[in-house]
């Protein structure tokens, strides 16, 4: 599951933006993992998480999943993952994953040297990256790049180019807020890894330039 | 996924969710183009339809249809991963399982990946290519249980017409195979029908640096800037 990877913007535009992934390892630490998945929800809760989600229950936090509902799911998963809009909240986070030390993995997905530098500060060192090297292919299938970082905030591709282009007008001609057309991007995405702050201000962003 | 002539009334809600731009309307209501559509189920998952007119019918989980689900719809678990992932576990548990050493990568192919999808035949023309070159795909990935020779990469025939919504193809490598594999490959990516987002996985070194975007770039190829990070909080961790 590479879907936090390819989150396309530019660097200012990403500097807010952070998934953390915990997961268990097959054949290490998966069996009985519950309990571990639902000590970190708490965690990720009490750190001003912005959207997660269960796409078996094909619903994220901001679209009605309950937490109490979704943690007694936890003992059939192996990995809980969350998106967050600030540097202090998941130093928050990996300060607290550190201090309870569960023992299952966790991978942040944001900017490179931001995250060796949170990581770095509450005493830990990164360990495995996945990089990624961009798109290739028929990349003249691909939306303009306004669109591009809205839907690749759904790394599963839930989010379609049509709508991102449907929000951004209704947006720009003032029929939607930028919190209201995040929410209406972020619902097809039942991991809720789409973050919501990140696209609010996109949005906002393309507002003003139209106005 | 299908739309039930009967119940729809032709709002168009439902038309700008789909991933693919597979549902329009035409002179007999609005319908999904059923060779276009992944089965990913947004359009009905987003409950947008005020007439709940859009279906899942029996024939989208019959051989080999279904395998356009098993793809696309991260609700679906894939029968060769059991599990929702995919692809495998790669970077993300590497400080546990030690499955890419210092000097080893993993690379990640993701076909149709953002937005556009894939056809299995357009995602052969890179198995064959990678098994040419005598490097194998990774098990315990879901393509890999899509191939019929092993040896030649090639796809089971029934599957290569089938469209998804995206599949990741993975293979391991090590520092000699880097300069053949980016050389080789990644121009054959210009020959697909579709796009291709690409990840590779590296070890960072003692000092913290990961030596591989140095190497990448003197091959021409700049990684983002963003990433994925393992921050080493499994135990027992591989050092
Ligand atoms: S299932 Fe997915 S691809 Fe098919 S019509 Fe619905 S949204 Fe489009
Ligand atoms: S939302 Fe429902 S009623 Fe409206 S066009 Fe789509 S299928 Fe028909």
């Amino acid at each position: 599951m590479s879907h936090s990877l390819h989150r396309f913007g530019k660097p200012e535009d990403l500097k807010n933006d952070f998934c953390i992934y915990s997961r268990a390892a097959k054949g290490i630490n998966r069996d009985d993992c519950g309990d571990k998945l639902r000590r970190t929800l708490e965690i990720y809760l009490k750190n001003d998480v912005v959207n997660f989600g269960s796409s078996h229950a094909g619903r994220n936090y901001l679209s009605g999943l309950k937490p109490d509902e979704y943690a007694k799911t936890l003992d059939n998963s192996y990995g809980i993952i969350a998106t967050f809009a600030d540097r202090n909240a998941v130093k928050g986070v990996l300060a607290q994953l550190k201090e309870v030390a569960l023992g299952i993995s966790v991978v942040v997905s944001g900017l490179i040297d931001e995250v060796k530098q949170i990581a770095y500060e509450v005493g830990l060192r990164p360990h495995t990256a996945l990089l990624s090297l961009g798109i290739y292919g028929k990349r003249s299938l691909l939306p303009a790049d306004d669109v591009l970082a809205v839907t690749t905030m759904c790394g599963h591709s839930l989010v379609s180019a049509a709508l991102a282009r449907e929000v951004i007008d209704k947006v720009k001609k003032g029929k939607l807020t930028p919190e209201q057309g995040a929410r209406t991007l972020a619902r097809p995405c039942p991991c809720g890894i789409f973050n919501t702050k990140r696209c609010a201000e996109l949005l906002e962003k393309q507002r003003s330039t139209a106005q | 996924m299908k739309i039930d002539p009967d119940k729809c009334t032709s709002c168009l809600s439902c038309i700008p969710y789909c991933p693919m731009n597979c549902i329009a309307e035409g002179d007999d209501g609005t319908a999904i183009d059923e060779d276009e559509c992944v089965d990913c189920g947004v359009c009905r998952n987003v409950e947008v339809c005020p007439e709940e007119a859009i279906y899942m019918p029996a024939e989208a989980f019959e051989y080999p249809r279904a395998i356009r689900m098993q793809f696309s719809d991260p609700s679906v678990q894939h029968p060769n991963l059991k599990a929702w992932g995919r692809g495998t576990e790669e970077a993300k548990t590497n400080d546990v399982t030690g499955k890419f050493g210092k000097g080893d990568y993993g690379m990640l192919f993701e076909f149709g990946r953002p937005g556009t999808g894939a056809r299995f035949r357009e995602i052969e023309k890179i198995t064959t290519a990678i098994c040419a070159m005598g490097i194998d795909i990774l098990e315990d990935n879901p393509i890999s249980g899509l191939i019929a020779d092993k040896t030649t990469g090639t796809i089971r025939p029934e599957f290569r017409d089938e469209k998804i919504l995206s599949a990741i193809l993975e293979i391991r490598i090590d520092d000699s195979q880097l300069a053949a594999v980016v050389d080789k490959v990644i121009p054959l990516l210009d020959d697909v029908d579709t796009v291709v987002s690409v990840g590779l996985v590296s070890r960072f070194d003692d000092n913290d640096e990961l030596p591989v975007i140095g190497a990448l770039r003197s091959l021409g190829i700049t990684p983002r800037p963003n990433a994925k990070i393992n921050v080493g909080l499994g135990r027992p961790i591989v050092e």
